[in-house]
């Protein structure tokens, strides 16, 4: 039945920061990078998260502890279960851009969806040219996949920012914009994934723009309500496209004007 | 037109005979015309529209979708039940296709299916407007009916939309009859709305706006809706239900973290007037409306959206 989970077991919980928990199912699943699951505990609803890792055998989702579901969904135990439905929504779609030199853009937890591209490029990573990797976020304190990100620094061109840093902190500290502009990336064939809060999309779509990319050359995925996943309770409709359905990933182009 | 005839006062044993092929429903008088199961023919009432349209039977505003205790969760499979709708105008009756294109196109639903499957509409003609806010002469209907019922002089004339229609009138003789269609006084102007995105004439419109919702429930055709748990007391026993929603409360795009996507009343009119008229067509090819002017009989302050686009200029 298209609004029944599947009840499926906890393998991992892992805490990233204090308020964000990776999940780990064992789950093989037909899914991709910018998809989400509809995730639940009766009693407590569901929740769109996207996937931010698969594998022939797992799956994992980031959960930030932001209302009932999440904070209850944090506190479970390997063992435990909860329900999911899905995948839902287009993804990235990143076979289409073989060939490609990549550019990835994260913000906070926007970043959740980005992990999941990056781990696709690293498992097929002849695919694709050049990577350059930009990540924004809040403090010391907010930084999730954090073993990744080691991982990352030595595989690709990675380039980190703080809005604010601490006295341990030795990273950039400034707006994600900034270390963009910084960079001196040209457009030549290249693709931009990006992932993060809306007016930090709208600011880096204006810089790589002054860097030379077309709206064509940045594929962007939007946060909406979504409670359905299949295109049908409104929820998530912005001037007539349904976010969880025809989206959540989008041309920057096609989107970046939108009236709600 | 071929189709049958039913001498005006044949319509008891009509509806009788209905009655004994599966419930009936149809229009009754109580403190406002609704439509409800009908005990007995005399409770049916013709005249006006009833306040409720028909999409109730179709997506319930409230239906349990799964029953848990615990982790052990149950799916709540649709109860099909025969059903004839008597009555139903000509707006409420194109109501059917645009939810079709929703829930049965992809992913059907499995509850609207089961309704769908087992129900019979039997249309009732407006040989003119039911009051000055209807409009559905603008709103490019069509003729969608299991069967439908034209006034004519001392009979009524029956046209045949479907096998499952002409299942209830085998009885009855045969007749030919060519309708006429209704003229409405009040007319909605064909515009490209996406020219008037930016008007300021969806902020003053919305100026008395409540964001109460009546316009949304009240609609043949909206059917926007959210998911959510209800839990008894024990704190494990429980159901996730299906019920309806509207896209004029403030936190109907609210995402975790509290933000709203559309902030203003100005953007929820917007939005609403959009999907009715402009993104569904370009969609679908027909209106999410079907000047049936439910949403501006019914709100509280009478907004009146055809006149606001009409007034575009």
């Amino acid at each position: 039945m298209i609004y029944n989970p599947t009840q499926v077991k906890i393998a991992k919980v892992s805490k990233q920061t204090a308020d964000d928990y990776i999940i780990t199912i064992n789950k093989n699943m037909k899914v991709e990078p910018g998809q989400f699951l509809q995730v639940s505990l009766p009693g407590l609803g569901e929740a769109p998260i996207s996937v931010c890792n698969y594998g022939d055998k797992f799956l994992e989702f980031n959960v930030r502890t932001v209302g009932n579901l999440t904070r209850n969904l944090c506190m479970l135990k390997p063992g435990d279960a909860i329900g999911i439905r899905g995948p839902y929504g287009n993804g990235y779609q990143l076979e289409k851009y073989k060939g490609n030199h990549v550019v990835v853009i994260g913000g906070g937890t926007g970043v959740a969806p980005i992990r999941a591209v990056l781990k696709y490029i690293e498992k097929h990573r002849k695919d694709f040219n050049d990577v350059h990797v930009f990540l924004g976020f809040r403090s010391p304190n907010d930084i999730i996949f954090k073993k990744d990100i080691q991982a990352w620094k030595k595989m690709f061109d990675f380039n980190l920012t703080l809005d604010k840093g601490d006295k341990n902190w030795k990273g950039k500290v400034g707006l994600i914009t900034k270390i963009i502009d910084e960079s001196g990336l040209n457009n030549d064939n290249k693709i931009v994934f990006m992932c993060g809060p809306p007016i930090m999309m709208k600011f880096v779509g204006q810089s790589l723009n002054k860097l030379g990319f077309h709206n064509d050359q940045i594929i962007v995925s939007l946060e909406r309500h979504m409670k359905c996943g299949l295109g049908r309770c409104g929820h998530c409709m912005v001037h007539g496209s349904y976010v969880c359905k025809d989206g959540p990933v989008y041309q920057w182009g096609k989107v970046k004007d939108l009236k709600e | 037109m071929q189709g049958k005839l039913l001498k005006k006062e044949g319509l008891r044993d009509f509806l009788q005979h209905l009655m004994k092929k599966a419930e009936l429903v149809a229009p009754v008088k109580t403190d406002t015309l609704r439509f409800q199961t009908i005990n007995n023919p005399e409770e049916v009432c013709l005249e006006g529209l009833p306040i409720m349209p028909i999409k109730k039977y179709y997506l319930e505003h409230k239906h349990t979708i799964l029953n848990f205790k615990g982790t052990q969760i149950r799916v709540n499979n649709p109860a099909p039940k025969k059903r004839i709708i008597f009555g139903v105008r000509l707006c409420d009756l194109n109501a059917i296709p645009v939810l079709d294109k929703l829930f049965l196109e992809e992913n059907p639903d499995p509850y609207y299916q089961s309704t769908r499957d087992n129900t019979v509409l039997v249309g009732w003609h407006c040989d003119k407007p039911v009051d000055e806010y209807c409009f559905c002469e603008s709103m490019e209907l069509k003729p969608f009916y299991d069967l439908y019922i034209y006034e004519v002089a001392d009979s009524y004339f029956i046209a045949i939309g479907s096998k499952k229609g002409a299942d209830l009138v085998k009885h009855l003789p045969s007749f030919e009859y060519e309708p006429t269609r209704i003229k409405c006084s009040k007319k909605l102007e064909k515009k490209d709305l996406n020219r008037f995105l930016e008007n300021p004439t969806w902020k003053e419109a919305s100026k008395d706006c409540l964001s109460c919702g009546p316009c949304t429930n009240y609609c043949p055709t909206c059917l926007c809706f959210d998911i959510e748990d209800e839990v008894e007391l024990d704190g494990k026993t429980g159901e996730r239900k299906l019920h309806w929603d509207s896209c004029q409360y403030k936190d109907f795009t609210l995402v975790a973290g509290g933000f709203a996507f559309r902030q203003t009343k100005a953007d929820r009119f917007r939005h609403r007037i959009f999907h009715k008229i402009q993104y569904f067509k370009d969609k679908f090819g027909i209106y999410m409306c079907t000047g049936c002017g439910r949403c501006i009989r019914w709100c509280p302050t009478r907004i009146d959206f055809v006149e606001i686009i009409n007034r575009l200029r």
